[in-house]
């Protein structure tokens, strides 16, 4: 499913290019969620962000942070697409202070390559970022597959795969894991 | 001061930064007492003086149910300050209006600057306002920015903005200003984005966070800034994602709340030098005042 994040601001009566304020936040999130009833369970949500200049940390906090806890909930993944360079930090920062102050790191994969040369926004190790990677380029790959790539225990990769589907930005599907 | 009924308090040029201002907030008590400045020492006034001014006549207006008179404005001080919308608020009382033919155009000067603008303290109107700032600052943007003119330094203070002026009506509980000029003094363009109120002070609003130990105003000012507190929730992001930016930009970051003081200095930030600057102890001024600045 592709929501375009812009057309509903515009259907919302919020002004473009910025997306600012938690109440417009709020507004985003409700039109988004009713859009979410016809997501399918395993299915990846891609937020297209085209058109938009500015999110800020509250906007963020509003909508992409509570479709990130409705993810988990009602089994979907979401995915970024055309986020700007100065909405990358912001979601960055926003979810760093999340991850710090609650007990659970939120990460969100995205389609292009970052100003952070990475496929996701979030606070991730080196080594996850290589396993997303990785199945990036081969899409799909099982425990064995990425703990002889990344040279670690299979126990140990396993453990680390596990984190990396726990907060959704790869899926497991047949005992084996894939990219968003 | 002068005289007895028609005294008046004989203000220093003391307007040119936020750290040469502090003499005239250290002059409030006087001010207030008397109900009358006399401005004609002043020569030059910038946006952070110029919005602290204004809440310190705002203060006058609420406290005594009385304008601020002012006394002797030089000319050209007289048509900047119409030209910011310094009177629009109805807070002063101006003995020498300035003549139509000698206000300051408008179309001209409208490239660099943003005038005072009332950011309310009420969540609806003020999002309404926020959003028509940043439209007007997009607008404007390559007049103010033009010595730091890129795409990015315009979205990152669209975000500052927006932050910024989300504090207000989330922390402050009063109505606030927001204004923006680019300027230059001596050989140096300033660009200064000062967004202030005169309401809930961080001491205060952090009051109900026991959990946040500070030792003084300035150390809880840089806890805002350098971790991501807030007073309202578990925790915010608005003051830290400001700092991020300012550093980012290599500008400078000075904020005031009731009697202590932070400056954060990244233009001359290096490996081992001290950046962040503590004050406590200033005279007590209501709110939290904050001044950001580029330099070029």
């Amino acid at each position: 499913m592709i929501i375009d994040v812009a057309k509903i601001a515009k259907s919302c009566k919020i002004k473009l290019p910025d997306l600012i304020t938690r109440p417009v936040g709020r507004k985003l999130y409700a039109t988004v969620k009713e859009k979410l009833e016809f997501a399918g369970r395993g299915e990846t949500v891609l937020l297209d962000f085209a058109g938009v200049k500015v999110i800020d940390s509250s906007c963020i906090d509003e909508l992409i942070v509570r479709l990130i806890q409705d993810s988990y909930a009602r089994d979907f993944y979401i995915k970024l697409r055309n986020v700007s360079p100065i909405s990358e930090i912001n979601i960055d920062s926003v979810f760093s202070s999340y991850s710090n102050y609650r007990d659970r790191r939120i990460a969100v994969v995205r389609e292009e390559l970052g100003r952070n040369n990475k496929f996701y926004i979030g606070p991730l190790s080196e080594t996850e970022r290589d396993v997303i990677d990785y199945l990036r380029l081969n899409h799909r790959a099982s425990v064995t597959d990425l703990s002889i790539f990344s040279g670690m225990e299979k126990e140990t990769a396993s453990s680390l795969i596990d984190g990396l589907t726990s907060i959704r930005v790869i899926k497991k599907e047949n005992g084996d894991f894939i990219s968003i | 001061m002068s005289g007895s009924e028609n005294r008046s308090v004989l203000l220093p040029d003391r307007f040119r930064d936020p750290y040469t201002f502090e003499n005239v907030i250290s002059m409030q008590g006087d001010i207030l007492d008397c109900g009358c400045a006399d401005l004609s020492r002043v020569e030059f006034i910038e946006p952070y003086s110029m919005v602290s001014f204004l809440l310190m006549g705002r203060t006058f207006l609420r406290l005594k149910g009385e304008k601020l008179r002012l006394l002797n404005i030089p000319m050209h001080l007289n048509q900047y300050l119409h030209r910011m919308d310094f009177f629009t608020e109805g807070v002063f009382n101006v003995t020498q209006p300035v003549e139509h033919n000698l206000m300051l155009k408008r179309s001209v000067a409208s490239k660099r600057l943003i005038e005072i603008t009332g950011i309310p303290n009420k969540e609806r109107q003020s999002v309404n306002v926020i959003s028509s700032v940043i439209a007007l600052f997009r607008k404007r943007a390559p007049g103010i920015l033009k010595f730091w003119m890129d795409e990015s330094v315009i979205d990152y203070f669209v975000t500052v903005i927006s932050e910024l002026c989300q504090n207000i009506f989330e922390h402050s509980l009063d109505t606030g200003y927001l204004a923006i000029q680019t300027y230059k003094s001596g050989s140096e363009n300033i660009a200064r984005l000062v967004i202030s109120d005169s309401g809930i002070g961080m001491m205060q609003s952090f009051g109900s966070r026991p959990d946040v130990v500070y030792g003084s105003g300035a150390e809880l000012i840089e806890m805002a800034l350098t971790q991501p507190l807030s007073s309202k929730r578990e925790f915010g992001y608005g003051l830290c994602q400001v700092n991020t930016i300012v550093e980012r930009l290599k500008g400078t970051l000075f904020i005031r709340s009731e009697s202590s003081s932070l400056t954060a200095l990244y233009n001359k930030k290096d490996k081992s030098g001290k950046h962040l600057f503590h004050r406590n102890g200033l005279a007590h001024f209501d709110g939290t005042q904050i001044s950001i600045s580029l330099s070029a």
